[in-house]
């Protein structure tokens, strides 16, 4: 397989993974399968509660899944993954992560700091020296422009939304 | 006839039941009025600002608290990154030009800290079950509007005993000898953390959070994606207690984000989520 071919492959395999595949998803109420992501697209059949579908992407706010033998799209909120689709720590990316921050084969996974638990929100010992080190990683607000650049974000002007109305 | 109508309105507004006072004597006219202006004077201390500098002073000892738990995760180009989407989130805000300061802790447990005057950390727990740069943008910016709102100030205050925090916005900067009004504050905030925030505060925090991920021009879906995430994950999991603990059932924030972002986002659905960017990132390239 050509260099180029074979980079594609991976990328588009990870672009796959990112995008939740293989999930087994319930459906929170009846809801509507589409045939492309948009509310007003054609209906492709009409979901019942805790209907299973098996998640293979997402966009904004909606699903790629595939249900009965059929594949469309399903708003993301009406659906909740179910829980032994995922156990946990089983993430995309632990095992990049892994990589990244030990520099080794995951080893350390097992011997992870359980840092914060109550015992120590009661009885807490100050880290001054960690206060600096943290304020060591803050960025300017130039280099945070320069890198929503580098990422092409464009900052968008909109209201924070209405509290719902109190019952 | 005027004075006495106002007082009578002020003790009925105090809903004293009937038989407490008696308009004859003086002495429980003036134990009403008494409470009356105690009443007033600590709602009043209660929504008084506390100066800036004060209050990044009382993070700074609340994020060092923190920070004797769960030390920062020792890698740079990840603590940069979240600095940088932090940053850039908080540029789209009331409050662009506070020393934010972002961190991730090296923690397994899954969980997030704001605390006053700009100081936010996730845990390497949450980090992990992440899936984008818009994931990390929507928790941050849930985050950063605590930091926004004064939810944790305004608690601190709450729980503080009448002029406390008056006491303290009161003194300079650099105490000599240390500040023991800092230091009660410092542990009182530290504490907050095992209770967790009241649930409008948290529901306040999920609203503008997508917001706020929306304006730096991320998918607005990132926060939900991660709240569907972790409600995948074993309930059991003590990784998750301390955030079950400390906020509403993850359905109820879903259902309420769902509510509220239906038919207000369609046209920002096209902006992008940068798993490319997250993954190079995490991968360590």
């Amino acid at each position: 397989m050509k260099p180029w071919k074979f980079m594609f492959a991976v990328a588009l395999a990870l672009a796959c993974s990112l995008a939740q595949a293989g999930e087994t998803a319930y459906t929170v109420r009846p809801t509507a399968l589409k045939a492309k992501p948009y509310t007003d697209a054609q209906t492709i059949d009409d979901l019942a509660q805790n209907a299973r579908v098996e998640i293979v992407g997402r966009r904004g706010s909606w699903n790629r899944v595939k249900v009965n033998d059929k594949t469309g799209w399903v708003k993301m909120l009406a659906l909740r993954l179910g829980e032994t689709a995922q156990k946990s720590g089983d993430s995309g990316f632990k095992s990049l992560f892994n990589m990244a921050s030990t520099g080794g084969s995951g080893s350390n996974m097992t011997t992870g700091v359980r840092g914060l638990d109550e015992e120590k929100l009661h009885h807490p010992q100050p880290n001054p020296q960690a206060l600096e080190t943290v304020h060591g990683f803050a960025v300017s607000k130039e280099e945070a422009r320069q890198f929503a650049r580098t990422g092409t974000l464009a900052a968008v002007r909109m209201d924070y939304l209405p509290a719902p109305a109190a019952k | 006839m005027k004075i006495g109508f106002t007082i009578a309105a002020l003790l009925g507004s105090l809903a004293l039941p009937a038989a407490a006072f008696d308009f004859s004597n003086l002495d429980s006219l003036k134990n009403a009025l008494k409470t009356a202006q105690s009443v007033g004077q600590q709602v009043k201390q209660a929504t008084e600002d506390v100066p800036e500098p004060k209050e990044i002073e009382m993070g700074g000892g609340i994020a060092s608290n923190l920070l004797g738990a769960a030390p920062p995760l020792k890698n740079p180009a990840v603590q940069k990154y979240v600095n940088d989407v932090g940053r850039w989130l908080a540029l789209q805000t009331e409050r662009p030009d506070l020393p934010w300061q972002f961190a991730v802790l090296d923690d397994e447990d899954v969980n997030a800290f704001a605390a006053p005057g700009g100081y936010v950390f996730i845990t390497k727990g949450l980090l992990m079950h992440m899936k984008s740069e818009a994931e990390l943008a929507g928790v941050l910016a849930h985050e950063i509007s605590h930091v926004l709102r004064k939810h944790h100030l305004n608690a601190i205050k709450k729980g503080a005993r009448t002029g406390l925090m008056a006491e303290f916005a009161a003194q300079a900067v650099k105490e000599k000898g240390g500040n023991p009004n800092l230091l009660k504050l410092v542990n009182a905030g530290t504490e907050l953390y095992a209770r967790g925030l009241d649930k409008d505060d948290e529901f306040e925090a999920d609203r503008m959070g997508v917001v706020i991920a929306a304006r730096g021009g991320y998918d607005p879906y990132g926060l939900p994606a991660v709240l569907q995430t972790l409600q995948s994950l074993n309930a059991k999991d003590s990784k998750l207690a301390l955030m079950f603990k400390t906020h509403p059932a993850l359905s109820d924030r879903l259902s309420l984000l769902d509510k509220l972002m239906t038919g207000r986002f369609e046209s920002l659905e096209g902006q992008p989520d940068l798993a490319e960017r997250f993954g190079s990132v995490m991968g360590g390239k």
